[in-house]
């Protein structure tokens, strides 16, 4: 009897952290899951759930993680108004699983998505609204769930920062931003030898779709260029890992070792031909977008490419001044308050 | 040719002194009633609480006395266990993980009480989602799903350090921190690695759960008084 009742007070310790807690509030954090197609994965909502209004982010990779976009800057200056929803997809962060490979793509993914908004709805109500903030990656899925069905009618905008929809246009955006800042730099005589080499490796490239190969060394180029202007704002990831994986109880080691999976998963080749710009235009709701000045791995010509193609009669577009790829960190001010106006006026 | 006789001679020389070395050093084989332990510890991920109970089942023993060429004698206790633990950490928002393991565990002891220990085990883990998991169906009904986690198989690698008071005195009790790597899988397609701290205390008593080991005596003795 003894023992039984041990037994059971380990079950009931275990299971109280599953239990349904639903908190409205203006200074709420919690943490729930969402299971589809083998994969378990971690949703924070943080901020003002009283406000009915929703921001999810879509982070990049795949494999990358929400934790990052989850600074103080972001829960002073917009978790203080809306509520704001860090989701790791599958594979990526904190989400759990098995052996899920087979359901590792965009469809999947698209309805892991489609799912994430449902249980938000169930959680906060129905009438609950939800801006979806897509960034790198996140634009190739939440184009392909914004552009799928009637979709669109679960939210009610879409803020693309510094992403992607199409990646061979992305490639070929890519080289020409690197290309021109490479001429440009070497004729003012700065950073001269790591812009040739960039140069060298464009120069190289056969023109058409790029192999895995060649995307993710340029890729890798197209990172470390930003680095080379000083006008840039640095990210500087590490220090926001040493400041708060402790406070928000980062999964450091899953998510290095499923960012380390996703990035040599078969996903990774099947994206190399996924092109949305032709399905741009069923898209009628608010969009913004956001894009770094620098920022040559997702060039800002790709945002114009949305805003074109797109019907909706509600479309904004800004520079971020001194960002490269991570603009809701590189220009914060800007970011949070672009953000905030579009929200407020679309909520 | 001429370089292989003296490695013949240098070997021949080598297996003689070892011989004559040996000759000197006495073994006994026994068979002796064990009692087993029984150990409970704080188990941390580092900054993540948790807590594992376990039992361990002596199966051989090893006892080593050494007397120095000065006369001087050291003495070496070898404990060869077979164990079995269950164990539970918290990381919160992330998941709970019970696991129950099996294993072997050499644990070295001098004369003076420290001792060091190695430990690979084997066994099966359970965990719970840090969270309440929903699941939504084809037609957007969403719904709880009570008890979410999975099920992995677990390998765990140790290794610590400790001091056994009942070497010195009469108290049956030894105290241990240990370093475990828990390695989970199939974790999303690959493997989910995880360090484990123990800080815990080892309880010796005389009589329970009685195994008979094997028990060799070793006597090295290098004086030539």
């Amino acid at each position: 009897m003894k023992h039984f009742s041990v037994i059971l007070s380990v079950i009931l310790v275990l299971l109280s952290c599953q239990k349904e807690k639903i908190i409205t509030g203006n200074n709420v954090s919690e943490t729930f899951y969402v299971e589809n197609s083998g994969a378990s994965m971690r949703v924070l909502v943080e901020g003002n759930t009283a406000s009915k209004t929703i921001l999810l982010f879509v982070h990049g990779g795949p494999g990358s993680s929400a934790y990052f976009y989850n600074t103080d800057y972001i829960s002073e200056h917009i978790e203080d108004k809306y509520a704001v929803a860090y989701w790791d997809q599958r594979n990526a962060g904190a989400s759990q699983g098995n052996s899920n490979a087979a359901y590792f793509d965009l469809p999947v993914m698209t309805g892991d998505l489609e799912k994430v908004i449902q249980v938000l709805k169930h959680r906060y109500g129905k009438d609950v609204g939800i801006f979806l903030i897509a960034h790198s990656f996140g634009g190739m899925l939440t184009t392909s769930f914004v552009t799928k069905g009637d979709n669109q009618n679960l939210i009610k905008g879409w803020i693309i920062c510094s992403a992607s929809h199409n990646y061979p246009l992305n490639d070929n955006l890519s080289r020409d931003a690197l290309m021109l800042y490479a001429e440009q730099e070497i004729a003012s005589g700065r950073n001269v030898d790591k812009w040739q080499e960039i140069l060298d490796f464009i120069n190289d490239l056969q023109p058409g779709t790029l192999s895995l190969e060649e995307a993710d060394k340029l890729n890798s180029y197209a990172t470390d260029a930003e680095a080379y202007f000083p006008e840039v704002n640095p990210f500087p990831m590490m220090d926001i890992i040493k400041a708060n994986a402790v406070k928000q109880n980062y999964a450091i080691v899953s998510t290095f070792l499923n960012l380390k999976y996703s990035q040599n998963a078969d996903i990774q080749d099947e994206l190399r031909t996924y092109d949305f710009s032709d399905a741009l235009t069923t898209v009628n709701i608010p969009v913004l977008t956001l894009y770094g000045r620098y920022d040559f791995v997702c060039p800002p010509a790709l945002g114009e490419d949305v805003l074109q193609r797109i019907s909706s009669a509600d479309k904004f577009s800004y520079i971020l001044p001194n960002s490269g790829h991570i603009g809701m960190y590189q220009d914060q001010e800007i970011f949070c308050g672009r953000v905030n106006e579009f929200v407020e006026q679309f909520k | 040719m001429n370089t292989v006789k003296p490695i013949v001679f240098a070997f021949f020389f080598f297996i003689c002194g070892q011989v004559s070395l040996a000759q000197r050093d006495t073994v006994e084989s026994s068979g002796e009633k064990s009692a087993s332990s029984l150990k409970l510890s704080y188990n941390s991920s580092f900054i993540y609480p948790g807590v594992r109970a376990g039992i361990e089942m002596p199966f051989k023993k090893i006892y080593i006395t050494k007397t120095k060429k000065t006369g001087r004698q050291k003495f070496i206790r070898k404990d060869h266990y077979v164990s079995a633990n269950v164990s539970w950490y918290h990381h919160p928002s992330f998941h709970d993980n019970v696991y129950i393991t099996a294993g072997y565990t050499l644990r070295q002891t001098g004369g003076g009480g420290f001792f060091g220990e190695f430990s690979p085990e084997l066994g099966y883990s359970r965990t719970f989602l840090g969270g309440t998991t929903y699941q939504v169906s084809g037609d957007g009904t969403v719904s709880v799903k009570r008890m979410a986690g999975y099920n992995y198989a677990l390998v765990s690698l140790g290794g610590g350090l400790g001091y056994d008071f009942s070497m010195r005195y009469a108290t049956p009790i030894a105290i241990c921190y240990k370093l475990n790597l828990l390695t989970m899988f199939p974790y999303n397609n690959t493997v989910y690695i995880r360090p484990a701290m123990e800080l815990g205390i080892i309880y010796k008593p005389k009589r329970f759960l009685m195994f008979t080991a094997k028990v060799k005596r070793i006597n090295k003795n290098k004086f030539r008084g």
